[in-house]
Formats: structure tokens, C-alpha cells, sequence
């Protein structure tokens, strides 16, 4: 039952690049001409040694058609041509050479710019003209789908952050952070613009392992959701009716209109936004269960440092940490120091995911990338400062040294309202 | 005109000198100072290492301590941002995206920086957060805030810094794969901010 809900809602991959629109490719002209299929192989040859199409490279040298009664046409591309250039005049010698010795009648045709970054991309160019498809070389799990299994704990994780971010009164962003080996939560933050307790080490560590009620009070609130069946979540649903201008991602310049004097137990801080305190607690817990390195000779354990986007499985790291959630702190850390020869310290949040209600300013998206979280699930996509496709685009810019993947779950506005009020008192 | 450029040059040299304590301490060496009314008020260096959070640059460390001390001396929000709005920020190196971010939502008026960041940067290299200048049509919540911004200052020394740190190894680092030894500035610079 619990499954056959989960499929009414969607996890979305939210790609590298913005989709071109399928029937709308860019395009370039090259010259092309008709050959002898005969003649193919010594044309191809030679044409990739006088005129390679270097930025060009996903476009097929040959266009194949099979004509009415069976008649094989080849096409071949010649080179690149410039727009509105029907002149040959500009082609190398060598290849005016060519096109006079196979007497070719070169003609001026489209190409697809870029390579495809999906099947249906791609079937779409092979319209125009073929091209080659190679799907991405490096796997992020779930970009190509998700199991059952997994898409149930990942709305679970989702379901914690809601139920975080609604948890007081105001509506805030929230983040979860959690190690998807042992299904275990790392950390967990609400924004604290306005509410940060100064005495940080105290909210650093509570919030890190133990929490045993978290997959049963998720279970209800994900039974809650089920009552709400068939969520159409479309285009017209990305404008939330609230304007929740208690998230912190979404109003980032909000702080300053304050009028809000500091008190004793809390000050304002304009840049603690929930991932930011997500990350800085899972510093913290890193720090409390592996507490020196000097000591015990423990280096951190990046597994792909020269190459972050084939994101180092997080299987091949141990799973001994937190898998036993019962114990408290102090447990935890004694069984991990006296399991040290099985242990690896992940380097930073290498292999974790993090869950946000809605999509992360760019400040918070680029913490992520330091701290080299795995992949990135929001909920709500964010207009005004989203950094994952609304406003900027970090996942996909190349410079980056590390590269998470990013997904929407798509819930509906309803699901923040649902959080606490319809969870029976157990 | 002289006379601002030697200010300029002797502020950041306070800015290296943060540099030195983050690589005394094993640390990439990142440092800056904000000054207000001429006067230095704050400074911070790298200390990510320490933290085990990559996001504890030198900028965030500076930024927290005024944000302590002024709420602590009982200023209002309105007031904080007022004095950022006054405050002009000299880091060794461009600052990253999410430091120029943290910037922009804090309004400060000014950045000078020593050298460029490839690989991060927030201020030209990689995005422009500094022109991020958008007031909303209703004129209440600003979509960005800009920030003047000027590169280039002292930009040998920063990089003498962090070539003189890669080239002894960051014996906190992960084991790299390929050797640490460095090529070239740019392939310097791409390690900056780890
Ligand atoms: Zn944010
Ligand atoms: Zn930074």
C-alpha cells in the first residue's frame, strides 16, 4: 500500500544543463553532399584528416537513408559552414580537391549544436541529422530511476525535513542530512536568522544519530499523505500560494529589514540558513566520534579525490558508524574508537545526501559542494535565489571541483500543512 | 590617489598576514581583515581543516565575530546591516561563490582581493555575484545586492602563499591521487578553498 503511494509522487533528476527543448535544438549549417557508397570508406578517411569537425564531435560523419525501392543514399559532411555562407570559397584546398575528384555537389544543410543529454534529445537530432548518444559515463544513483525501496525512504527523509521546517510555528527552510549506506540521519537543521542560540556546541550534537522515533513518526506522516491521494503536481503548482517568507533561501536579503533588537539567549545571524547549520552539525559530529587524528593516526577517507563526479559509492565505505541507533553519544563513540581498525572517517560529507524543503540559495549550494555532498533532494523550487536551476545552475558548472547530483521530489503546497496536524498522538 | 593606494596595500597586508597564521596552522592560507571608518574591526583566516566544515573560509570566521560583537554591544538588525553596508572586506584570495553570496546577502559596501579563484570564484571567475544588483519592482525585499569589487591587489604574494602550501604538501588533505606539486598558477589556484 505504502509503495503504490509512493508512485503517485515523482522524483525528478534536475540536470546539468537546461534542457534544450526537444523540437527546438540549437542548430549549425555544414556542408554536406551526396557519395557513391562505394567511394564511403576512402572519403571518411580523408575527409577526417583535411576537415575533423572539432566541435562537432557527437554529429555522425554519414547520413544513411534508405530510399523507396530499397536504394541506400549516403550524405557525408564536408565541413563546417558559416551562416548565410553558400559560397564554397572559404573551403581548404585540400578538400576543394576531394570534392572535385569524387565530383561531389556539395549542398548546405542543419546539424544539431550540442550533444544530446537525453534519449529523446537525441532521437529528435537523428531527425535533422544523426548524431551520436553517449549517456553520462559516471552514475550518481537515481539519476537513471529509483527502486521502490528507495524512493519510499527518500520521501521519508523528505517527509523529516517538512516536518522540521513546519515545526514551529513559522514556516522555515530545514535540512536533513543522511548517510544513504545505513538509511541514517547525520544531522538535522532548521534556518536560525533569527533564532540562533549562542551556546552552539549544545545544538551541534543532539540533533546528530539518535533518532529513534524519526522512521516511526515519518511512517504516520507518510500514511497522511496517502489519505491526500493523486497530487497533480504541474508548472502550475511550482508558485506556492504562502509566500513563507520565514525561509531563509528564499528572502536571503530579508534580515536586514529586521527591527528585531538581540536578546540574551538569541542573536540574529543572516547566513544561518539551514544547510549551513546542517553542514556545520555534521562538522561538529565528525568531530565528536572521530575526535583527533593525531591520536589514533585515522585519515579521512575521500575515495575519489581527482574525480568527484563518479561519486564515490558509498558501499565501499564501512558501515559501522551509527548503524546501531539505539545507543546514545558517548556509546557510539566508545564502540567507534574501539572499532577503529574497521572504521574510515568519510572525508567531510563524501557519499551523504541532504534533504531540503525548498532549493538553496547560492550560498548554501556552494557549501554543499565544499562539503562535497553526494546528491541533493528539495522539494520546493526556489524563484527569487535558487541555485540549482532557478536562478543559477551549480550542478552544472564544470569548474566546480566536485559535482552533486540534484532531484526535486515533487510534493504538493498541501504536504507542509499535513505535517503536524493530522499526525494522531501515538 | 597614492595615499588610498598605499591604505589599500597596507590593509592587505594585514589580509597576508592572516594568510601566514591559517598556513602556520596547517591550514590553505586564506586570510582577510574588514575595516570600517578606516579602522580595522575584524579578520579571519582559513579553518576548514580544524573544523572538518569546508565551509569555515576566512570570510565566515571574520563575518561571525562582528555579528557577535555588535549584537552583544545590542544593535538592531536595521543597525547591523547599516554597518555592513559601511564595511569594506580585503581577502588574499577572490572570494568563492558561497562567500561572495554571503557577501552580497550581507550588503557589505566593498571587496579588495589579492588573487583570482579559478576554480570558486564568485566575483568574475566562475559567477558575478558582486553585480547581483536587482532591486524588486515593489520595492521591498531586494532579489541581490551588488558590491564594488577590485582584484589584483597583492596578487603575487597570495599566490606565493598558497604555491609555498601545496608545494610542502597539506599534510590534513586526503591523499590526492596525482602528486601535489604544483604545475602552474592556475593548477594552484584550483586547489584554493578546499
Ligand atoms: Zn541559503
Ligand atoms: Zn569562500
Amino acid at each position: 500500500m505504502m509503495n503504490k503511494q509512493f508512485d503517485t509522487c515523482e522524483i525528478v533528476h534536475i540536470p546539468e544543463k537546461e534542457p534544450h527543448d526537444l523540437h527546438n535544438q540549437p542548430t549549425e549549417f555544414v556542408f554536406a553532399s551526396a557519395i557513391d557508397p562505394q567511394n564511403a570508406n576512402h572519403i571518411v578517411r580523408r575527409l577526417n584528416q583535411i576537415a575533423p569537425l572539432e566541435n562537432l564531435r557527437h554529429v555522425k560523419r554519414i547520413q544513411k537513408k534508405v530510399l523507396e525501392r530499397g536504394q541506400v543514399q549516403l550524405s557525408v559532411i564536408l565541413c563546417a559552414a558559416s551562416e548565410g555562407d553558400n559560397q564554397l570559397d572559404s573551403v581548404p584546398p585540400a578538400l576543394q580537391e576531394l570534392i572535385s575528384s569524387f565530383q561531389l555537389s556539395p549542398f548546405i544543410t542543419k546539424v544539431c549544436k550540442y550533444a544530446a543529454t537525453s534519449k529523446e534529445e537525441w532521437q529528435e537530432q537523428c531527425k535533422i541529422w544523426p548524431t551520436s548518444y553517449h549517456p553520462r559515463t559516471y552514475n550518481i544513483d537515481g539519476i537513471t530511476g529509483f527502486s521502490d525501496e528507495n524512493s519510499e525512504c527518500i520521501f521519508k527523509f523528505m517527509q523529516s525535513a517538512m516536518e522540521l521546517a513546519t515545526s514551529d510555528g513559522v514556516v522555515v527552510n530545514a535540512a536533513v542530512i543522511v548517510d544513504p549506506s545505513a538509511k541514517q540521519i547525520i544531522s538535522r537543521a532548521r534556518d536560525q536568522v533569527f533564532a540562533w542560540s549562542t551556546n552552539k556546541e549544545n545544538s551541534s550534537i543532539d540533533s546528530s544519530c539518535n533518532r529513534k522515533s524519526e522512521f516511526s513518526s515519518s511512517d504516520v506522516i507518510s500514511n497522511n499523505f496517502a489519505t491526500h491521494e493523486s497530487f497533480q503536481v504541474n508548472e502550475s503548482n511550482n508558485q506556492l500560494k504562502q509566500p513563507y517568507t520565514g525561509v531563509a533561501c528564499l528572502y536571503p536579503w530579508q534580515w536586514a529589514k529586521q527591527q528585531l533588537h538581540s536578546q540574551s539567549s538569541y542573536y540574529c545571524h543572516p547566513l544561518r540558513h539551514a544547510a549551513m547549520v546542517a553542514v556545520e552539525s555534521s562538522a561538529a559530529r565528525d568531530r565528536y566520534i572521530f575526535p583527533s587524528e593525531e591520536n589514533n593516526g585515522e585519515k579521512p577517507l575521500e575515495l575519489d579525490h581527482e574525480n568527484p563526479s563518479s561519486t564515490s559509492s558509498p558501499a565501499k565505505r564501512q558501515k559501522t558508524v551509527c548503524t546501531t541507533v539505539e545507543n546514545d553519544d558517548d556509546q557510539l563513540k566508545a564502540r567507534n574508537q574501539s572499532s577503529n581498525q574497521l572504521l574510515e572517517r568519510p572525508y567531510l560529507c563524501t557519499g551523504y545526501d541532504i534533504y531540503l524543503v525548498w532549493e538553496p540559495c547560492t550560498m548554501c549550494a556552494m557549501a554543499l559542494v565544499h562539503q562535497r555532498i553526494r546528491r541533493i533532494f528539495y522539494a520546493f523550487p526556489n524563484r527569487n535565489a535558487g541555485a540549482l536551476g532557478s536562478v543559477h545552475r551549480l550542478q552544472g558548472e564544470k569548474s566546480l571541483n566536485h559535482h552533486y547530483a540534484v532531484f526535486r521530489v515533487l510534493l504538493p503546497e498541501e504536504a507542509l500543512h499535513k505535517c503536524h496536524t493530522e499526525v494522531p498522538q501515538t | 590617489m597614492n595615499d588610498s593606494c598605499s591604505e589599500t596595500v597596507r590593509l592587505m597586508k594585514l589580509a597576508i598576514d592572516q594568510a601566514n597564521l591559517a598556513m602556520d596552522a596547517l591550514e590553505v592560507p586564506v586570510g582577510c581583515v574588514i575595516v570600517h571608518d578606516g579602522k580595522v574591526i575584524s579578520s579571519g583566516r582559513n579553518r576548514t581543516t580544524e573544523t572538518r566544515n569546508a565551509t569555515r573560509h576566512a570570510e565566515m570566521e571574520a563575518v561571525d565575530v562582528l555579528l557577535e560583537q555588535w549584537q552583544k554591544n545590542g544593535l538592531s538588525m536595521s543597525e547591523v546591516a547599516e554597518k555592513f553596508s559601511n564595511c569594506t572586506l580585503y581577502v588574499t584570495c577572490e572570494p568563492c561563490i558561497m562567500c561572495a553570496s554571503a557577501l552580497s546577502i550581507l550588503g557589505i559596501k566593498e571587496v579588495f582581493y589579492g588573487c583570482s579563484n579559478d576554480k570558486f570564484g564568485g566575483c568574475g571567475s566562475i559567477l558575478s555575484l558582486h553585480q547581483n544588483s536587482t532591486d524588486s519592482p515593489n520595492n521591498e525585499v531586494p532579489l541581490g545586492k551588488g558590491f564594488k569589487c577590485t582584484g589584483g591587489i597583492m596578487a603575487s604574494e597570495a599566490v606565493l602563499l598558497l604555491r609555498t602550501f601545496y608545494e610542502q604538501g597539506n599534510p590534513n588533505a586526503p591523499k590526492p591521487h596525482r602528486p601535489v606539486a604544483v604545475a602552474s598558477d592556475k593548477n594552484e589556484l584550483e586547489l584554493v578553498h578546499q
